[in-house]
């Protein structure tokens, strides 16, 4: 562990080449202007971009839509197909903000009950993650603890630190370190100067932050906060599009809904993202437990600060990564939010 | 490989039986011999109940563990999934997961007095626990079932209240809020109009209430003021769920999850966990 390779920039798509045989390998691509995670299979890996995709990772253990089952019903018979995906895949530049993300979907799906879904994409699944040069606008992850460089913390086989015209590769798993052993031959041993380069990256890195967070009078904050204005009035503009959950790379809410033939003999059970956000999201047949905007933006603020740490030992709810204030139509800033909290007494 | 913790059971409706206007009682065998015989559950637990083709629905189980072999289901034809389970016949195949959630503390008010208080269909997972307690029926003080509806043909279970209604040390008051129909003997008003007019030792008494969120939040206040304390007002509660594993997330109240924490609560959890009932 911490052992540190050094791998010339040029050779990094010739490495991710090499892979590409057993393993469906994803890079992050510009398709029509916009940073995505795609197959390297018809895209051309960005190796110098800043910032991260928009979408973070994990549909590729989370899909958007999945399909569980297919169900067939006939003569007072039935039968129960699962589907679980084991395709081999290797993701390359993962920022830390969603690497932990990752490792917050971890302590979701693979506690307690098992779920056999996610657990059969995370398996089969090699991530290489890519440290931050520089901030993203909205982002604040340093004050998180989850970037803008990894730690043992942050889930990840590989981690690439962008020096230049090199990558310090740092392994974080036997499935990592494996991987680099077969190409030996493209990788060097990194020297004290290069890894005193990357220290020095990351110092001035964090000192480029335009906002942070104290979660600790935020947490302490919310202690207090349940019937405060805030909710409502943050609130007030609110579209309920949901685009705040849809891109949060820790956000794990589904519906589970059956899409039956004509015939209603055959049918698919899918599961698909859901959004506390959404007006339909606690309706139930009688009743909506959750009427207001304020009470949703209340539900999402305490889940990410206080219920899903308090349900999985500390896993962090929000990461940093900016991207729900990034994409609300609405300016729904949630730095604004938890800047009111951490200044109330 | 690990378990799918989404997959169905098969199990076979064995019977169906018209329990009230809009209800039915669902008799299910496991298909699977070994997963019939295995089949254990606490009364106050549910399972999620997939009508192939409509989708799943989570469904407290009603019949006391007590009986093996089976296990019934009372469900309202109220949403996509219930409403297509009625149009099921017996001798259909349809899938069960479960059981899951907490479950009523049973052990734990052994020597108690016990008073249900249920509205409409709220009866059916307390009839689960009334019948276990009866099947116990010296480990209990004097047993009081109060129960509700909005009218004479939305009561259940008649042939149950029938008999708990005959068991010593043990009585049954029954209300409607309206009676169109001249037969009714009872009492009308809601079903927190019957309190006064049972003697109670409250402070060894625990309440079991369960019913429509209106009636709960009433009926904890009645409670409340006849000087019951917070930790022995027990109840069930309903959110929107989708696996019943503590995986989708809807069911949440505060940091708890219905499904997982619950669905029983006593009222002084409820209160620190600062939902609204």
């Amino acid at each position: 562990m911490s052992e540190m390779k050094i791998l010339d920039k040029t050779k990094l798509v010739e490495f991710l080449e090499k892979l590409m045989p057993d393993f469906e390998v994803t890079v992050p691509s510009y398709n029509n202007g916009n940073l995505s995670f795609s197959s390297m299979a018809h895209a051309r890996p960005e190796i110098d971009f800043a910032g991260r995709p928009l979408v973070p990772p994990k549909e590729y253990f989370f899909p958007q839509q999945e399909e569980m089952f297919t169900f067939a019903t006939k003569e007072g018979k039935a039968t129960i197909k699962a589907h679980i995906n084991k395709d081999k895949r290797v993701i390359w530049g993962i920022r830390p903000c969603d690497l932990y993300g990752i490792k917050t979907l971890d302590s979701v799906f693979l506690s307690r009950y098992v779920d056999s879904y996610y657990h059969a994409r995370r398996e089969n699944t090699i991530l290489m993650g890519l440290n931050c040069n520089e901030p993203c606008e909205a982002g604040f992850c340093s004050s998180m603890g989850t970037g803008p460089f990894a730690t043992n913390s942050n889930a990840f086989d590989l981690l690439f630190t962008n020096l230049g015209n090199q990558f310090l590769v740092e392994i974080g798993s036997k499935a990592g370190e494996e991987l680099i052993e077969r190409r030996a031959n493209l990788f060097a041993t990194a020297s004290d100067e290069e890894k005193n380069k990357s220290n020095e990256i990351e110092k001035q890195c964090k000192q480029a932050f335009l906002y942070s967070v104290d979660q600790d009078r935020v947490k302490a904050a919310l202690t207090k906060a349940w019937d405060d204005p805030l909710w409502a009035e943050e609130s007030k503009n609110c579209i309920l599009c949901g685009g705040c959950n849809f891109i949060c790379p820790t956000c794990y809410c589904f519906n589970i809904e059956d899409i039956a033939d004509e015939h209603e003999q055959n049918s698919t059970r899918v599961r698909y993202w859901d959004s506390c956000q959404l007006g339909g999201y606690t309706q139930m047949a009688a009743e909506n437990t959750r009427k207001t905007q304020a009470e949703r933006l209340r539900q999402r603020i305490y889940d990410k600060f206080s219920y899903v740490p308090a349900r999985h030992n500390g896993a962090i709810g929000c990461t940093g990564c900016g991207r729900c204030t990034e994409v609300c139509p609405s300016e729904i800033n949630i730095t604004h939010i938890l800047g009111i909290l951490g200044r109330q007494k | 490989m690990t378990e799918n913790i989404y997959a169905p059971h098969l199990v076979t409706i064995e019977k169906i039986r018209n329990e009230a206007e809009g209800v039915k009682t669902f008799t299910l065998t496991f298909k699977d011999p070994v997963e019939r015989e295995s089949f254990n559950y606490r009364p106050g637990q549910f399972g999620e109940v997939t009508v192939f083709g409509a989708g799943e629905a989570p469904i407290s189980i009603t019949s006391s563990p007590v009986n093996k072999g089976y296990f019934e289901l009372s469900v309202a034809g109220v949403g996509k999934v219930t409403q297509a389970l009625h149009l099921k016949r017996e001798g259909d195949i349809i899938g069960f997961r479960g059981p899951y959630g907490n479950g009523f503390p049973f052990d734990e008010v052994k020597s108690n007095d016990i008073l249900f208080v249920a509205g409409g269909i709220g009866l059916a997972p307390l009839r689960s626990l009334i019948n276990q307690m009866f099947s116990e029926r010296n480990k209990f003080g004097k047993i009081s079932i109060l129960y509700g509806a909005r009218y004479p043909a939305l009561l259940c279970f008649r042939d149950d209240i029938s008999r708990w209604a005959e068991l010593k040390n043990s009585e049954v008051l029954l209300t409607v809020d309206t009676a169109p129909d001249n037969g009714w003997q009872n009492n009308i008003g809601v079903v927190g109009s019957l309190l006064p007019k049972i003697n109670m030792n409250i402070e060894n008494t625990t309440a079991f209430v369960c019913g429509p969120p209106i009636m709960i939040h009433f009926i904890i206040l009645d409670l409340l003021k006849l000087g019951f304390k917070k930790d022995r007002i027990i109840t069930t509660m309903e959110r929107r769920m989708e696996c019943g594993l503590g995986k989708c997330g809807h069911c949440n109240i505060g940091e708890k999850y219905v499904c997982l924490d619950g669905p029983v609560f006593s009222y002084q959890q409820l209160e620190e966990l600062g939902e609204n009932i």
